[in-house]
């Protein structure tokens, strides 16, 4: 909210400096988002100026030569040349002479300009410090009268201000008003408070109660407006405010309306508390009604607005209709107008929610709904509102000004629900506040900040170590102090948070470790990383058309959100390829060359009707475009299957021993026959696909060249369990190898590894509990001359060894015929010869 | 016969000398059968031995020797320089050192896991350990346990993003049937689940992804990283925070930063401050303090929520955006530049 410091200086007597001021503002709690300068510093030497003639410069197409009355004691009519266009004769305008000084430290001298000497400046009010209009002087209004040449500026244009633009915590709506933060500014520069005093108390005795005005007052809703009250003021005379009146408004950015309107928004940047002025004639059946809008009733807000309202809209109706928006906005129609003369003041407290569920649901808020939204203290209500009579009676009165009859009469006064008389206190002891703090503040200070924030001591007992313990009065404006705890930071606010002491981290050993997820994540980047990818981030949230080239329509629809905000980012991601290869994308159209990327990070999988979050690791590798003096092997499946074996390793899958599926036509994404898969996330809580990502989806999306890719996916649970295990070590032996070749000619669809785990069985069956078979590896794959058109050869090496001795060919050769023997026998394989 | 093995001695010195023309592989070893050849030279003069009187064997057959060992060593040093020649041979002409590797350039940390890390090892050496937590919350998580009351603004659809009430996640639990799932708003959630997990003290830090509905632009991106420390043990005070926060700073952007704290809002933190950074070498913060994170004192009520006796139990949390530090720490005035991933961005941080 914008604070003005001349309105500030009605309760405190500020002396300190516009920083001073920022400063305490920011220490107490409050980000001070700008400072603001509103109306004219006092300057010196800067007059009113009427000018006499205009003529062009001789030497210059856009200077005028003008001579400028600027009144006797300023030596009279002076020469001075000015470059706006709007330095009409006969204006009055505001001249600056030499030897003053403008905002932003520019002095003025008498110089000469292209030839012709200037006595001096016309002044823009960008130049005043007024505002930002630089199109022009500053054009004096010749209303009521035209100012004299001669008079200072000061006394023409509006006082300076200084504006505090204020962002106030939620937990502190008093502090939505210039008396809240004056009550704050008290505690800091330790200077008394002097609040209004308001003399309006009630009706005077005898007063004619003008029920004919308003006749009753019904709250139909007393859980949501637990307190209304109303009072008619009739006789009023509806006008511009006073000067003084419309300087506060303007200077935090309101438009001065009327003097009943203005005192409204006068109390309600005073006190917080929102104010509303009906008209009383324009209140049918002299009744105000406190209730639940119907279906369809229809009502135009003061923006000019036409609103239908429904159930359970709260609003101020009289016998026929809504007026009001209950604590939002008035009606146009209600409202004080130039022909009022008979108003009905509302001063009420609605629920927060209430408010804020009408103001969300209408889109409209107000200075008065932000405050209820927050809350206004019940207990001040009324004193706000016998506040707003009082100014009301003193700008509005008429003749008979504050009670002396003739004038405007008060009464009757209506109220409605309030709340119990406010009490509350908490108990708090000085060791209390150094213990969470950890350091001493003397008890005296803690006392001192207690009383300047009105924190009533009622009680001070001595305890059994250092400090009292005190016993607080909290006022009704503080309901967020409730605990100890609480009265912690009044003190510390006060005492200044620049004043906390250094200290020393203390780091006791604790029994824990970093968290199984983020250590996947972390090796998983450090090894992507080191095989020369470039990590990537990409955004979380991808559009649903993205989705479809991945994952069914079903899946996509357990992805998306409620409630996007841009259509392109409406859905969970499921993989994070699609980035890596909108990152390619990138990179190629802007003539980057890029090869290896990668993302660690979060994916979101369905599977099975129910969405898993996975910790996933994944990376592209594109063609190498780039021509090269020396041409390196591209990478192809096996590459992408080394890589994400180690992903899996670290994520404590043994890979080698997992199936790996070809990829079929109904994978998206990627290529049919050139990827494989491995892993369900369902039912194994992890899932990994590698290979070549499908040419019509890298083709559709601009890419050039083919891209391979691989990604893996696992529940970070499933990571939780890997962590735990611990490698045992397993004794080897210290005899050498026997090593035997055996090439199978086989059907060329069969996969090698089935092929590989029939001769592993028969060689372990050959070679018994004799010795071990350490490795049956294939090394070479061959598919032409001199085999079948549906066949292939696989060759592979075994490595046979024994615990303890050196193996005999003999031995080898006689387990060796014998898997053959067992291998070939039945399986339709025969040897390569 | 000595003057004849003095000449094959000769012969074989002139032919095989260093300074000769380096035979062929062929060359030498049709040389080396005229010498010590079945048919060579040397085995021509052993035979001559039976010819010669008894008693002058010894002598001759001392004579013949050294001339053998002589030649041979001859031969085996030319030998060693063919092989040493024709391994030159094989590996071809010398590399020019100067060419480019046509290998792949080196793979880089993107910048904010690059800072993200920097920070975790710096919280790691002070106790801290990494906890982590899921993307996808739910209401209670990240809101109800951290004392936000039911109408706060930062629930609403227009500033959280949310599943819709048929979602169902499978490794993300809610605490009651009627929770709403969301997109976790802050890292905060993760300390609720870590101290419903475990019991005190706890001393962890949680980085990672957020999201908030709030339109893209320079400074603000639909998911960000955030980085969040909770310290849960007997007796922690805000000096201790106000501690925390220096060796943080300090130990990321030099001796010469200073923090500050201003009070502040938070509902699941009393006190509640906001922290300020400065430092001199850093454009941008050398002359004015910029805010970097809020933080305070746990509040009590949030104990309560996860069963640990307030009465007990102190604890503080800290909070801050890692894209914010990153951006400081590299000058960076973009927040979108993060997630845009131009190789000439990531590089440079490389």
């Amino acid at each position: 909210m914008k604070i003005s410091l001349n309105w500030l200086k009605d309760y405190i007597a500020l002396e300190a400096s516009t920083e001073e001021i920022s400063r305490a503002i920011t220490f107490l709690g409050f980000e001070v988002e700008a400072v603001l300068q509103t109306g004219l510093p006092p300057l010196e030497n800067v007059v009113v100026g009427h000018i006499l003639t205009r003529e062009k410069h001789p030497n210059a197409d856009k200077l005028s030569v003008c001579t400028v009355d600027v009144g006797p004691e300023h030596g009279g009519v002076r020469t001075i040349v000015c470059g706006a266009p709007n330095c009409n004769a006969g204006s009055r305008v505001v001249a600056a002479l030499p030897g003053a000084v403008l905002p932003g430290d520019f002095k003025i001298k008498s110089s000469k300009i292209r030839g012709q000497v200037s006595d001096g400046m016309l002044c823009s009010s960008a130049e005043l410090g007024l505002g930002e209009d630089h199109d022009g002087i500053l054009i004096l209004s010749g209303e009521p009268a035209p100012p004299a040449p001669g008079a200072p500026a000061n006394a023409v244009l509006p006082a300076g201000d200084t504006v505090f633009d204020v962002e106030i915590t939620p937990n502190r709506p008093d502090c939505q008003s210039h008396l809240g933060l004056a009550r704050e500014l008290a505690a800091w520069f330790k200077l008394p408070l002097n609040y209004p005093q308001v003399t309006f108390r009630g009706p005077a005795e005898g007063a004619p109660e003008r029920r004919d005005l308003l006749a009753s007052v019904q709250v139909d809703t007393p859980v949501e407006c637990p307190l209304y009250s109303a009072h008619v003021i009739s006789g009023v005379k509806v006008g511009p405010s006073p000067d003084w009146l419309q300087a506060r408004l303007s200077a935090v950015g309101l438009r001065p309306i009327n003097n009943i309107v203005d005192v409204t928004n006068y109390v309600l940047l005073e006190y917080g508390q929102p104010l509303h002025a009906f008209d009383a004639a324009r209140i049918a059946g002299q009744q105000l009604r406190i209730r639940h809008a119907h279906a369809g009733e229809l009502l135009t807000t003061l923006d000019g607005k036409a609103r239908e309202l429904e159930p359970p809209t709260l609003v101020i109706a009289d016998a026929e209709k809504p007026l009001a928006v209950a604590g939002i906005m008035g009606g146009e129609t209600s409202g004080v107008s130039a022909e009022t003369t008979d108003i009905v003041l509302e001063c009420a407290v609605f629920k927060r929610q209430s408010i804020r569920r009408t103001s969300r649901r209408l889109g409209l808020s107000s200075d008065s709904s932000y405050r209820y939204e927050r809350g206004v203290d019940p207990h001040t209500s009324i004193e706000a509102a016998q506040r707003a009579v009082d100014l009301i009676l003193a700008t509005a009165g008429g003749a008979g000004q504050e009670g002396q009859g003739g004038g405007a009469v008060v009464g009757p006064v209506y109220q409605i629900g309030g709340e119990a008389p406010w009490q509350r206190e908490v108990v708090v002891t000085h060791d209390y506040i150094c213990e969470k703090l950890g350091f001493d503040i003397p008890s005296a200070d803690m006392r001192a900040a207690f009383e300047s924030l009105e924190l009533r001591i009622t009680r001070e007992e001595p305890t059994e170590s250092r400090g009292p313990a005190w016993t607080l009065a909290i006022p009704s404006w503080r309901q967020d102090l409730d605990r100890p705890i609480d009265l912690v930071e009044e003190v510390l606010r006060v005492y200044g948070t620049e004043k906390i002491p250094a200290g020393r981290v203390v780091s006791p050993g604790l029994l824990a470790e970093d968290a199984p997820a983020v250590v996947f994540n972390r090796r998983a980047t450090e090894f992507l990383v080191g095989h020369d990818f470039q990590e990537c981030a990409n955004y979380t949230l991808r559009s649903g058309k993205e989705l479809s080239t991945w994952v069914s329509q079903t899946a996509a629809a357990e992805l998306a959100l409620a409630n996007p905000f841009v259509a392109d980012q409406s859905h969970l991601r499921p993989t994070l390829i699609l980035g890596l290869l909108d990152t390619l994308h990138l990179n190629q159209s802007r003539g980057t060359a890029v090869q290896r990327l990668c993302e660690v990070g979060r994916v979101f999988v369905e599977s099975n009707g129910q969405n898993y979050e996975c910790a996933s690791a994944a990376f592209i590798i594109a063609e190498d475009g780039a021509r090269r003096w020396l041409k390196r092997e591209p990478a192809d499946f096996y590459t992408t299957k080394s890589l994400v074996a180690a992903l899996a390793e670290m994520a404590g899958i043994d890979f080698a021993r997992q199936p790996l599926q070809l990829a079929a036509g109904g994978e998206l994404g990627w290529q049919e026959g050139h990827a494989a898969t491995a892993g369900d996330l369902g039912k194994q809580g992890w899932a990994a696909q590698l290979g070549l990502l499908d040419l019509a989806l890298v083709k559709s999306l601009g890419i050039e060249g083919q891209v391979y890719g691989g990604s893996f996916s696992i529940v970070p649970e499933k990571l939780a369990a890997a962590a735990q295990a611990r490698r045992r070590f397993a004794p080897f032996s210290l005899y050498p190898t026997t090593q035997r070749d055996l090439a199978l000619v086989v059907p060329a669809e069969l996969p090698a590894e089935t092929v590989r785990k029939q001769l592993q069985k028969a060689a372990r069956a050959a070679a018994g509990t004799r010795f071990a078979v350490e490795a049956v590896s294939l090394f070479d794959v061959y598919r032409g001359p001199g085999l079948g058109e549906a066949e292939k050869s696989l060759a592979f090496s075994l490595v046979f060894r024994a615990e303890d001795r050196t193996l005999t060919d003999e031995e080898v050769n006689a387990a060796f015929q014998r898997l053959q023997d067992e291998l070939l026998q039945g399986s339709g394989y025969r040897l390569r010869s | 016969m000595q003057h004849t093995l003095d000449q094959i001695v000769s012969a074989a010195r002139a032919e095989f000398a260093a300074a000769a023309p380096l035979p062929s592989r062929a060359e030498f070893e049709a040389a080396k059968a005229r010498y010590v050849g079945p048919n060579g030279q040397l085995t021509a003069q052993m035979k001559k031995m039976g010819t010669v009187p008894k008693e002058e064997r010894p002598a001759l057959g001392k004579l013949i020797n050294q001339t053998k060992v002589e030649v041979q060593a001859l031969l085996d040093a030319a030998l060693a320089r063919i092989e040493a020649a024709e391994l030159r041979a094989s590996l071809g002409p010398p590399i020019d050192p100067t060419l480019p590797s046509p290998d792949l350039g080196r793979g880089a940390f993107h910048p904010l896991t690059a800072v993200r890390e920097e920070l975790s090892r710096i919280l790691r050496k002070v106790g801290f350990t990494v906890a982590d937590g899921p993307e996808v919350e739910t209401e209670y998580y990240c809101f109800d346990a951290l004392n936000t009351p039911a109408d706060h603004p930062a629930r609403d659809t227009q500033d959280t993003f949310y599943l819709p009430p048929a979602a169902r996640f499978a490794n993300v639990a809610k605490k009651s049937p009627q929770e709403q799932y969301l997109l976790r708003t802050h890292t905060s959630s993760v300390q609720i689940r870590t101290m419903l997990k475990g019991q005190p003290p706890i001393r962890i830090v949680s980085p990672g992804r957020v999201y908030r509905r709030d339109t893209t632009d320079a400074t603000h991106s639909a998911n960000f990283q955030q980085l969040e420390c909770l310290y849960v043990d007997k007796g922690v005070t805000v000096r201790d925070l106000k501690a925390l926060l220096d060796y943080l700073f300090e130990s990321l952007l030099g001796k010469d930063t200073k923090t500050r704290f201003r009070p502040h809002y938070f509902s699941y933190t009393e006190p509640s401050f906001e922290v300020d950074l400065s430092a001199r070498h850093l454009p941008k913060v050398n002359k004015e303090w910029i805010e970097i994170g809020g933080c305070g004192m746990v509040d009590p009520t949030v104990f309560a929520d996860v069963g640990y006796d307030p009465e007990v139990w102190s604890g503080y949390a800290f909070g801050m955006g890692i894209e914010r530090i990153a951006m400081l720490l590299y000058g960076i005035d973009d927040i979108r530049y993060f997630y845009q991933n131009d190789l000439r961005f990531l590089s440079q941080f490389a």
